[in-house]
């Protein structure tokens, strides 16, 4: 005990130095609060003041992220002797994160399902925060306790969302599959960061670390650095821990699967950049290839997952294979790693997620209408829900990544950065990830195709007429397809801010 | 204001005002696109009547020779690492794509004309018949290999719904089949584009550019760059440039389209409505031919030269291949389908003998073969408005019911075998004189391979006018009988309004070629003295 006194001082100087690039998150645990207490006090219009609470919160957080988007991207400021690290990249996935969670505070509300909800919306929206907080931790996290705690945080969370709707078998399946399968892969991260622990005695994730690790015999290094990913894998789906996503996402309420497939991953991303810059930074790191094992894995997902969705009838099935596939396509980004492709990877991602959300939010406008859940439920439904329909094309353009939308920006962008890298390094992989993404888009379009040809190329079987008595998912997805096009015409306005 | 980027842009603000109408008035929403349609044309005669020539007007790889230029900077995307992803607007014109674009305007009205058989969701056919008229208009006229892609890609869109809700029986095959086909091809020439993006530099700034004519120049490669032709790149064992060539031959090829990548047009020209099949046929197969004239033979010229043989045999593969199967159809549209793929490989061919007899008889069989062929389907969709039968073995004798209607096909069926007189004849001729002179000329493909053309024209006679007597001469014998005898009626004034100009076209140009080829002729003189140079080496 007496050996550690010397240490205190310098300690907490470092815990308080770090605490102003950390208010968005300490406002975050603020709001988390209040909108808990909100939720008690209020008890009859709990879901609506609890939901105007957050949504002014989260905005006032964005105005606490933006500041910190002004310091010099160069700079790389360790907080908390470097549990966290505040950088540029992280700057911007936090505000990406934030933008797109407002989106999806707005979003819960207005699906029917989870209206019906006996105890209210209240505490949901009380999860949402606290998940974004901890989103906001696992995309700062450099430092293996860290990078667990954050996981473990949002994971959590996540399990209480899903299991916010769970009357029926399905969703009640979905949720302890989800639970059991989540347990599981923390599990054997946690075996895998113990193991990281004890072959270097260090848990930040710096140059030390790297160093302690290239000592080694490859083969231990190799597994646990394997088992380590496999806790990362399971929050970004890629194969071989991709198999709860299909009935997770189909179980859970359509904004709880919206979040599930947007907000997870990029932050997701954002924890695997940290976590790959020692390895990838280090010139002399010969011990696991993690450009080969990224090539591979997204090979393997981005073609599993979209072969997978073919073959799908249920909308939200097929949203989440092509949600698999479209993490392969982003694990290209991750191979290439430099500079350029770490912006294109969040634009790809934002993009993604906006696109994605727009796709469930059209889902559940659809449910919540006509009651149809497959595909074929959807025939004819473009001649009576005409604004609907036309956006779900758009939307599901910009998922295929056909000009003139947002998603085809996002493409170019990761096939441009990874191009530039086979230039410079003649990696085999990186040309086979192209032209799988290119085979696989083909493949995308087959199954993205499927919603527009039953909806405009089928007839109706009964002649309903359908009335519409909330408009507000409409107006979202209007402006979400109109903010793809722009995006696709004029992607600069987007690309400023990354 | 840029009258390229009026004349491309103004279906769209047609089609908004279309959008903005109440359904109440649908009856005017066919003479809205005609008359936008029209202006389109007229447009486009302007800038033909204003399009100067002479040498210093042959265009190809001289950005200062391309006439009503407008280049204005568009995308800039600033990535961090200083990466930049820098694209233009960048639209003109030199004589290959005027003759594409008046083509096309010309096409687009007869298109408008036949959509009077449309009846039902007319708002959302056409809304989307004017995006597809703002995208073919922009593919011919983009300098900027993206932006050349964003109309490309844009075609496929309104395409597939055109033919997927307002087609025949198997319309959803046919849209998907044709959806899924062009889609492999164009995204694989997106890898292409983007590492051509990355090989060169604007001599100018320094930056990596998407400009076509910048790509044509040899000077602007990067030295280690993947398409650099000094170091000659690997890629799977194969050189790099030989690959980018081939992956955008297969994107274009798809287009034209030729034999093997041929099988998605019988079943989407058959399955789509006549109007929709007008601009399959009439424009869209001449995007492909543009594509490898301009993209291909103009970016990779070292390939064009070399693998010359390959793409005259292939081209004459398919004039042989599509005659032999039009000879065998009972569906008049069928029929005709596979003669398209004929007609085309005569452009094939023309475009390998890389002579200035060969590219101008190529440019004039696409224009050509743009207004044969929409008169052919205007015709096949006369009849089976009335009867809704195509079957040639269901009629005979229809001359004595419907004359004028005669007259028009007969023209139109001489015509597009080749009968001296019309313009499928100078294009025809042309061409196989370009591919038989291109022994002597610059000794890309032999002999025989004119004479095998040849034989696609003997087949063509043979097809039309077997089809034209089993159809139309001889005593009237119809399977439907009395009910069809009342049903089919001669022309309408509409209906003949639409073919008289198309004949008379096809007449003129074939006693007045020089309509086309004056305005041609530098840009393809231009073009053999381009790719004349990369043979010297």
């Amino acid at each position: 005990m007496q050996e550690l006194l010397p240490f205190i001082t310098s300690k907490i100087n470092d815990i308080l130095s770090g605490l102003p690039f950390f208010w968005p998150e300490v406002f975050l645990s603020v709001l988390f609060l209040v909108v808990l207490i909100t939720g008690i006090i209020f008890r009859r219009n709990a879901a609506a003041i609890c939901r105007i609470v957050s949504v002014l919160g989260m905005l006032f957080i964005i105005s606490l992220d933006v500041p910190q988007l002004f310091i010099d991207p160069v700079t790389v400021l360790p907080l908390f002797s470097g549990m966290l690290t505040l950088t540029h990249t992280a700057t911007v996935f936090k505000l990406a994160i934030d933008v797109i969670s407002i989106l999806l505070l707005f979003y819960f509300a207005w699906d029917k399902q989870l209206r019906a909800h006996k105890k209210g919306l209240g505490d949901l929206y009380t999860i949402t925060i606290a998940s974004i907080l901890g989103l906001h931790l696992m995309v700062m996290a450099t430092d293996l306790l860290s990078v667990y705690l954050s996981i473990e945080f949002v994971s959590l969370a996540s399990y209480l969302m899903v299991g916010y709707k769970s009357e029926q078998g399905f969703s009640a399946s979905a949720g302890l599959k989800y639970v059991l399968f989540g347990a599981a892969a923390s599990a054997v991260m946690l075996y895998g960061i113990s193991l990281l622990y004890a072959f270097t005695g260090h848990t930040y994730l710096g140059p030390q670390f790297s160093q302690g690790l290239e000592k080694l015999n490859g083969l231990s290094v190799s597994f646990a650095l394997v088992l380590l990913m496999a806790g990362i894998g399971f929050k970004l789906s890629f194969v071989p821990m991709h198999f709860w996503v299909p009935d997770v996402y189909q179980g859970a309420a359509t904004p709880v699967t919206a979040y599930l497939s947007t907000l997870p991953k990029i932050a997701a991303f954002g924890m695997l950049l940290h976590l790959l810059s020692p390895f990838m930074q280090s010139f002399t790191w010969a011990g696991f290839d993690f450009q080969l094992f990224f090539s591979v894995i997204g090979l393997i997902t981005m073609v599993a997952g979209n072969f997978a969705a073919v073959m799908q009838q249920n909308v939200k099935r097929m949203l989440a294979y092509s949600s698999i596939g479209h993490t392969g396509f982003a694990l290209i980004a991750i191979v290439t790693y430099s500079p350029a492709a770490q912006s294109a990877l969040v634009f790809y991602l934002s993009v993604y997620a906006l696109a994605n959300i727009g796709a469930l939010i059209l889902a559940s406008y659809f449910a919540n209408v006509t009651g149809a859940e497959n595909v074929d439920g959807y025939k004819g439904l473009g001649f009576k829900l005409p604004a609907a329909s036309v956006c779900f094309v758009i939307i599901l353009i910009s998922l295929t990544g056909l000009p003139v939308t947002a998603g085809f920006i996002g493409k170019v962008l990761i096939f441009q950065a990874a191009y530039s890298n086979y230039q410079q390094i003649h990696n085999v992989w990186l040309m086979a990830l192209m032209g799988t993404g290119a085979l696989t888009t083909v493949v995308a379009l087959f199954y993205y195709i499927k919603i527009p040809l039953y909806l405009f190329l089928r007839k109706a079987d009964d002649n309903h007429d359908y009335h519409v008595s909330n408009q507000s998912l409409l107006v979202a997805v209007i402006l979400i397809s109109v903010l793809l096009v722009g995006l696709g015409l004029f992607p600069d306005y987007l690309m400023k801010w990354l | 204001m840029n009258i390229l980027t009026i004349l491309i842009f103004i279906p769209v603000l047609f089609a908004l005002i279309i959008w903005a109408m109440p359904s109440a008035w649908r009856g005017s929403f066919k003479f809205i696109t005609l008359a936008a349609t029209l202006i389109q044309l007229g447009l486009a005669l302007f800038i033909y009547f204003h399009f100067k020539t002479g040498t210093a007007f042959g265009g190809i790889n001289q950005e200062a020779q391309y006439q009503f230029v407008q280049k204005t900077h568009w995308i800039n995307l600033a990535l961090s690492g200083n990466t930049k992803l820098q694209i233009d607007y960048f639209v003109g014109i030199d004589g290959i794509s005027l003759a594409m674009v008046v083509m096309s305007s010309l096409v687009m009205v007869i298109a408008a004309l036949a959509s009077w058989e449309i009846k039902s969701n007319l708002k959302g056919f056409f809304i989307l018949f004017l995006v597809l008229d703002m995208a073919v208009i922009g593919v011919f006229c983009a300098l900027d290999f993206f932006l050349f892609y964003l109309f490309y890609e844009l075609m496929l869109l309104p395409l597939y719904f055109l033919i997927g809700m307002w087609g025949g029986v198997r319309r959803e095959y046919a849209a998907i089949k044709f959806f899924l086909y062009t889609l492999f091809g164009s995204v694989f020439m997106l890898l292409v584009m983007i590492g051509l993006y990355l090989s060169v530099q604007d001599p100018a700034t320094g930056n990596h550019t998407f400009n076509m004519l910048t790509m044509m120049n040899p000077a602007n490669y990067i030295p280690g760059s993947i398409f650099d032709n000094v170091n000659q790149f690997m890629l799977f064992g194969v050189h790099a440039r030989t690959l980018g060539f081939i992956i955008l031959f297969i994107a274009f090829a798809i287009k034209v389209p030729v034999v093997p990548f041929h099988t998605w047009l019988p079943d989407a020209h058959v399955e789509a409505p006549t109007p929709v099949s007008i601009i399959l046929a009439g424009v869209l197969l001449k995007i492909g031919g543009y594509g490898i004239i301009r993209i291909c033979a103009g970016i990779f010229p070292d390939v064009a030269l070399s693998g010359a043989y390959w793409i005259g045999l292939l081209g004459v593969i398919s004039i042989l291949y599509g005659a032999l199967n039009a000879l065998a159809q009972r569906d008049l549209k069928r029929l005709i389908a596979y003669s398209s793929i004929s007609h085309m490989g005569f452009v094939l061919l023309g475009i390998a003998s890389l002579t200035p007899e060969g590219i101008g008889g190529a440019m004039m069989q696409m224009v050509s073969h743009g207004f044969l062929s929409s008169m052919l389907f205007f015709l096949v969709g006369v009849v089976y408005n009335r009867v809704h039968d195509r079957d040639i073995y269901s009629f005979r004798g229809l001359s004595t019911l419907m004359p004028r209607y005669t007259v028009f096909i007969m023209i139109a069926f001489f015509a597009s075998l080749g009968l001296p007189g019309f313009s499928a004849f100078v294009a025809e001729a042309f061409s196989l004189a370009g591919a038989f002179k291109s022994f002597t000329f610059n000794g890309l493909l032999p002999q025989w391979l004119a004479v095998c053309g040849v034989i696609g024209i003997l087949l063509s006679a043979a097809y039309f006018l077997w089809t034209l007597q089993r159809m139309f001469f001889g005593k009237v014998l119809l399977k439907g009988g009395e009910v069809w005898q009342l049903a089919l009626t001669d022309l309408n004034i509409r209906e003949t309004l639409t073919l008289l100009p198309l004949a008379l076209l096809a007449f003129g140009l074939g006693i007045m070629p020089a309509v086309v080829f004056d305005n041609v002729n530098d840009s393809v003189l231009a073009m053999v003295h381009f790719t004349t140079h990369f043979m010297t080496k």
